[in-house]
């Protein structure tokens, strides 16, 4: 009985799967309008998303641009060599590294603890003022906020030089410096995005359960413990989440951010991956280098970025896909 | 009865206190600015201009916004921001339908697609040879036609329409209603208040491009109002790097030219500002908190 029961069910799974697949056209023609709705969005990708993809063979090129990428000569891993024997690169990657490395460190708490404090606010118009401040600085540009520094800082008659200057220290260059440039850079990210990140953390507090907190003061719990014992632990698997998000882009140490700031002064401490690629690549037109050192920079963001996907769906069953 | 403890008249100082320096923090840099533009000139280049204004003229704005290069970057800025908003949102909401029913054969490899592009991207040359290629280089259209689409912002759109109770459009269809109509009378008009948001964010993010521009427009006709801004902001910055004051080679402050340049470009965005506010914490919530 049991092979019967079997060959039975084998014959009929075939049958199944045949006019499943069988349907499943079926399904798609009865519902091509939407198909037709994803035609412009597909062209969209395939021009502008995926053909830069065929472009990436350049960096396993020695490219000219008369000849394209078909006349072009193939030199193989060459150009990876030149990267990995480069000092400029090894300097590039270090500041890459370090100037990321500095942002999560001094800037990643911030949002938590502004978050945090908001939610101690029991004054709903200050709360309210507070915020409009603090989300504001998202809003401008690159361009915008280094005119703001540019004007603060400047050596002649900038607020904070004449600060120092009153405390009888000598006017900074803040801009020129290559001992100040990374704590103007990281200092100026901070200015700009701290408030706006608070949001998801905010969103987080107003999402822990109230009971949670009356029970802790019927137990006696002070607003401090309250603080510490609840919002804290109520927001830490967002606040996990985040900081996975923000470690698989550690190789972005903010490219526009510091084309708008920096000068050749400071190439030696400010000048990374990203502006680096757009010094040799379209500065120095040297396509094929900088092409290999987009890669470099794409393949191992990528790694990054899956992989701590992969942590957070392990550690917190939820990512961001 | 909550009675307020030391430790808690402590936390309330330390928070408040807290709070104000940090708004402090971000509203110096633009009172700084806003005061030296319209301050008169010997306060600026005698270094006396602070957090207020020192005497009050407005020629130094006056003069800045009536220039003929910063009335027309202004004027590009606006139309690719305009146009750009309304191409991209329309192309988005619409792309983000068909995505948004996970059951169709095919839907889920589509997406698969869409998401690999936020993860992996050719990289600069590779992209600026293609605009080259398409003749897009000093061109405006570079600007709108190769961020269109932004993968995140659809992936917000498209789980708003996952929100939706599905009995709408059943209910829709047995009226007899296609999918077209569905669409544009049912989904859209619901989906408003994520549309909005995710319209002003691209409105943002086209009014504050600069990497774009920098890269694909040298016609110096064609100059955005961000890139009109920084070469007003960083031909001082040069002057700093020869460290001989600017002051000795113009005879109008350029300190007050620039602060004036700044203020200039920033008022557009902080007109609209409050409008928006109500929008973008709903938009950002929707974009977060879904797992």
């Amino acid at each position: 009985m049991g092979t019967g029961a079997t060959e039975l069910n084998r014959k009929s799974r075939a049958a199944a799967a045949r006019s499943r697949s069988a349907s499943k056209w079926r399904i798609a023609w009865r519902n091509r309008d939407y198909y037709v709705l994803l035609i412009p969005g597909l062209l969209f990708l395939l021009l502008f998303k995926y053909t830069p993809l065929y472009g990436v063979l350049i960096a396993f090129q020695d490219f000219n641009i008369f000849d394209g990428i078909r006349g072009s000569e193939w030199v193989g891993l060459e150009q990876f060599h030149k990267l990995v024997r480069s000092e400029e690169f090894g300097q590039v990657f270090m500041n890459t590294l370090l100037i990321s490395v500095y942002k999560i460190v001094l800037l990643f708490p911030v949002p938590i603890l502004i978050a945090l404090v908001l939610n101690e606010v029991r004054l709903m118009f200050f709360k309210r003022t507070i915020q409009t401040i603090i989300y504001l600085p998202h809003f401008l540009s690159w361009v915008i906020i280094s005119g703001l520094f540019v004007t603060i800082l400047s050596t002649s008659g900038g607020l904070v030089n004449n600060i120092i200057q009153w405390f009888g220290g000598e006017p900074v260059s803040f801009f020129v410096s290559n001992q100040y440039f990374r704590s103007l850079v990281v200092f100026t990210a901070g200015w700009k995005e701290v408030g706006w990140n608070a949001i998801v953390f905010i969103a987080a507090i107003a999402g822990i359960d109230q009971e949670q907190y009356e029970a802790a003061s019927i137990d006696g719990a002070g607003r401090i413990r309250r603080m510490l014992h609840i919002s804290l632990p109520g927001i830490l698997p967002t606040v996990v989440l985040m900081f996975i998000l923000r470690l698989g882009s550690v190789l972005d140490a903010g490219t526009e951010q510091i084309l708008t700031m920096y000068n050749p002064v400071v190439y030696e401490t400010a000048d990374v991956i990203g502006t680096f690629v757009y010094r040799i690549g379209l500065g120095k037109m040297d396509y094929s280098f900088s092409t290999a050192v987009g890669l470099f920079n794409s393949v191992v963001g990528f790694i990054l970025i899956v992989s701590g996907n992969y942590i957070s769906r392990k550690l917190l069953k939820r990512g961001i896909w | 009865m909550t009675k307020r403890t030391k430790g808690d008249l402590l936390l309330d100082t330390g928070v408040y206190l807290f709070l104000i320096a940090l708004g402090m923090i971000m509203l110096l840099p633009l009172a700084s600015v806003f005061s030296k533009s319209v301050s008169e000139e010997w306060a600026i280049t005698s270094g006396k201009v602070g957090i207020l204004p020192v005497g009050f003229q407005l020629d130094t704005l006056m003069r800045v916004i009536s220039s003929s290069m910063f009335i027309r970057a202004f004027c590009i800025s606006a139309g690719v921001t305009l146009i750009g908003t309304l191409i991209s949102i329309l192309m988005t909401a619409l792309t983000a339908y068909p995505l948004s029913k996970r059951n169709l054969p095919g839907i889920s490899f589509c997406m698969v697609l869409f998401i690999f592009t936020m993860l992996f991207s050719g990289g600069l040359i590779p992209n600026y040879l293609l605009m080259r290629q398409l003749h897009l280089v000093d061109n405006l259209w570079v600007l709108i036609l190769p961020g269109m689409i932004s993968v995140f912002n659809m992936l917000v759109i498209k789980s708003y329409y996952e929100s939706l109770p599905e009995a709408l459009e059943e209910s829709a269809r047995i009226d007899g209603a296609k999918t077209y109509t569905i669409l544009f009378r049912i989904i859209l008009p619901l989906s408003m208040p994520v549309i909005a948001t995710i319209a002003l964010f691209y409105a943002v993010g086209y009014w504050n491009d600069y990497f774009g521009p920098m890269i694909y427009i040298n016609d110096t006709a064609l100059k955005t109002l961000q890139l009109y801004l920084q070469d007003v902001v960083m031909d001082a910055n040069s002057a700093n790097l020869t460290n001989k004051s600017i002051d000795d080679l113009m005879n109008m402050s350029p300190e007050g030219i620039r602060a004036a340049t700044v203020v200039a470009s920033t008022v557009p965005i902080l007109l609209v500002y409050p409008f928006m506010q109500k929008y973008f914490i709903k938009g950002v919530l929707i974009g977060s908190v879904k797992g």
